[in-house]
């Protein structure tokens, strides 16, 4: 059910404001709106209010996420990080930016400097695993490189598809050192070739220029493997690595040290300030004159008087709490709320895939919560699909609903329709397929003289979906009738409002008139009451012309469209009986029992896994399609109180 | 045997299935696009990739009922 609401305005003077708004953010109930736009004519144009620490928190919160960030993440107690939270939160928030900076100032030169000492070694590694591969590969080609004094050597690296280019390369190089070098190359790996250029040393500026222009990988050995023999460049390289390896090791631990003193009141502090800095982001949505704040927003009726307690005991007569007086345009901007039981969350969530009801409107959700689980039974039916889908949904709750919040609100969803299920499964007499037909466990139930097979009761499964479509479109049709009577109490809206009722009242008496001139032309009912079923028609029709106009009679069309289409729930139950049917077939064919059985399970968990998405998809379909827009018009603004994690 | 009836049955179903897959596959392109750049209308392009499909119910309906009847 919606909630009624409220439009309040909290007047307070300028100088408490941080106090204040604090109070209604832990309060949690108001749903904020712009006050500095919302004015009259000729009244008061009020400013907007600019949080002057919102820089100063930014910077706070930038700083604490890096450090974070460099610190390696440790499991942090949630109940210890709340205590502390509690505890600065208490103080206040010039407290919490005073501990926030001396933590920045304690922790950020140490993390700073070991972090980029860090990323240099790291750097260092790299350098030293590239040279290591290098020298390693041309180990073996180290006797062809003469040992020539004023001689330099360096290694260039060169991918395997531009080898070509090493004779460009040559040529130029013998003539910048006019044919005092030599090229020797030898393969690093698959897609590299690592070339050794000896040199005369006297030529090493314009060796080296050259080699930058060309863009080729050079790699420069440190000063201090030069001249050295490779064998020793490698003992050496190996213990320069080692030791590089060593001192990342080092600081790691000292950052893990680091992690363990600090990381739980940083990541409380991050918190704290994420929440303070969200507060602050609303402050342009406040008003202000020279002396007082304006705050206006929305809160739900039972709501108000917690929240005027709350001001009252904290400010006295210092705060004050205005109830607007409700105009037609306020409340066409009026937020929705929810307030149902948690078996009717599940399908709020569906609403939120679409559109949410006008505050004014009447809550789809709860009906939603009746229909779905029975269309979604009807379509599956089936004992041990039943089962299943709740094994499976409860399964996939309790191990994914951490990660994705959409998993918990779904799985709901399906443990809710899983019931239906079963109970239509003991009605149609089906346990997995027609399993429990062949073991002759169970058989399909006689209720009002009808053998409930879903093959042989096709005609009387279809009166019934058809049935169950007609009163599902006159439910829609009535709740229509409803919401525009709630909107007509508003007078701007009386006189559409009049009209759309007697469309919808009209579009009602259609149906029933077709149910019963269908009656009486198959002598179901008295013939005689064919006339009354005609003049009942001729009313509809007038009443329908007059509510929309003559394009409005082509409705009648497609509304008996929609009754139609509830057809959907035989038919799709009977493929999903037909498939169910065709894994025992399958499977009692196979001579090898074991393998037979494995087929015929793969089957029934792809017919299972098929019918949990078509059986919600189609049940969702006829709500949102065929009954939704008899009554609502979607539209509406979800209600989002100012309190942390839900900020408005 | 008859063969008129299973004929028809099939025509009904088969022409309903098929106009169901041509107008699907126009609207799952096109919805797959608009998902790609609003996700938040995920939900209305299921729903509108399931509207199709009751041309191939209304045909299966029909098919039966040739069949039965």
């Amino acid at each position: 059910m919606l909630q009624r609401m409220v439009k309040v305005q909290v007047i307070g003077p300028k100088k408490h404001l941080n106090q204040i708004v604090d109070t209604l953010y832990q309060a949690g109930t108001i749903h904020l709106e712009d006050a500095s736009r919302d004015h009259e004519p000729g009244g008061i144009i009020l400013q907007k209010i600019e949080p002057e620490e919102a820089d100063t928190l930014a910077a706070l919160i930038s700083k604490i996420e890096g450090i974070q960030h460099i610190l390696p993440k440790v499991s942090v107690d949630t109940k210890q990080e709340e205590a502390i939270i509690s505890d600065l939160g208490q103080q206040g928030q010039e407290a919490i930016i005073k501990r926030a900076q001396e933590v920045i100032r304690t922790l950020e030169p140490t993390t700073k400097e070991l972090i980029s000492k860090k990323t240099d070694l790291e750097f260092t590694i790299e350098n030293l695993s590239r040279y290591q591969d290098v020298i390693e590969k041309i180990l073996p080609i180290e006797e062809q490189i003469p040992a020539l004094e004023g001689f330099e050597i360096t290694i260039i690296l060169i991918q395997r598809e531009f080898e070509g280019l090493l004779d460009l390369i040559r040529d130029r190089l013998t003539s910048i050192t006019k044919n005092q070098c030599e090229l020797i190359s030898a393969s690093v790996d698959e897609e590299n070739i690592a070339t050794v250029v000896i040199f005369n040393r006297q030529y090493a500026g314009e060796v080296h220029s050259f080699l930058y222009s060309q863009n080729v990988n050079e790699l420069r050995l440190p000063p201090e493997y030069l001249n050295r023999p490779l064998k020793d460049i490698l003992v050496l390289n190996r213990e320069r690595k080692e030791e590089a390896v060593a001192l990342v090791e080092q600081i790691d631990s000292d950052l893990r040290e680091l992690a363990i003193t600090w990381y739980m009141e940083i990541s409380a502090l991050r918190r704290l300030l994420t929440d303070r800095y969200e507060e602050l982001k609303v402050y342009n949505k406040f008003g202000q004159t020279d002396y007082t704040f304006i705050v206006l927003g929305w809160i739900p009726k039972k709501l108000l008087e917690p929240t005027k307690m709350k001001l009252r005991d904290a400010y006295g007569d210092l705060v004050v709490v205005n109830e607007l007086e409700p105009t037609p345009e306020m409340m066409d901007d009026a937020p929705t709320f929810y307030d149902n039981p948690a078996i009717v969350k599940p399908f709020e969530y569906l609403l939120s895939f679409i559109s949410h009801p006008k505050y004014r409107e009447i809550d789809p959700s709860p009906i939603f919560a009746i229909f779905f689980p029975i269309f979604f039974g009807l379509i599956v039916g089936d004992i041990g699909y039943g089962f299943v889908i709740l094994g499976i949904a409860l399964l996939l709750k309790k191990t994914f609903s951490e990660q994705f919040d959409w998993i918990r609100p779904l799985m709901n969803l399906m443990i809710i329709a899983s019931l239906p299920t079963i109970l239509f499964g003991f009605v149609f007499g089906k346990f997995f397929g027609d399993l429990g037909n062949r073991l002759d466990i169970i058989q399909p139930m006689t209720i009002m003289g009808i053998y409930w097979d879903r093959f042989d009761a096709m005609i009387p499964m279809l009166i019934l979906v058809i049935a169950i479509g007609v009163f599902h479109i006159i439910l829609g049709l009535s709740l229509g009738i409803i919401n525009q009577y709630t909107k007509m109490q508003c007078a701007k809206y009386a006189c559409d409002c009049r009209k759309h009722i007697c469309e919808k009242a009209g579009m009602i008496m259609a149906i029933l008139s077709v149910l019963v001139l269908a009656g009486a032309l198959t002598l179901f009912i008295p013939e005689v009451l064919m006339y009354a079923g005609i003049v009942m028609l001729v009313i509809a029709l007038a009443l329908i012309i007059y509510g929309g106009g003559l394009i409005a009679s082509m409705e009648i069309i497609s509304l008996f469209g929609n009754i139609v289409s509830y057809a959907r729930i035989m038919a799709i139950g009977i493929s999903c009986m037909v498939l169910g049917v065709v894994a025992n077939e399958l499977g009692g064919m196979i001579g090898v029992a074991v393998i037979g059985i494995a087929v015929a399970t793969v089957i029934h968990m792809i017919n299972i896994i098929l019918k949990m998405f078509t059986g919600s998809l189609h049940s969702f379909r006829l709500q949102i399609v065929e009954f939704g827009p008899k009554f609502t018009e979607g539209g509406g603004k979800l209600y989002k109180p100012f309190r942390r994690g839900d900020r408005g | 045997m008859e063969w008129g009836i299973p004929i028809g049955a099939g025509i009904a179903f088969g022409l309903g299935a098929l106009g169901a897959g041509i107008a699907m596959s126009r609207i799952g392109s096109a919805g797959a696009g608009t998902v790609a750049e609003r996700p938040e209308l995920f939900g209305y392009m299921l729903i509108f990739l399931a509207i199709p499909e009751t041309l191939a119910i209304f045909g299966f309906v029909i098919a039966a009922m040739i069949l039965i009847m």
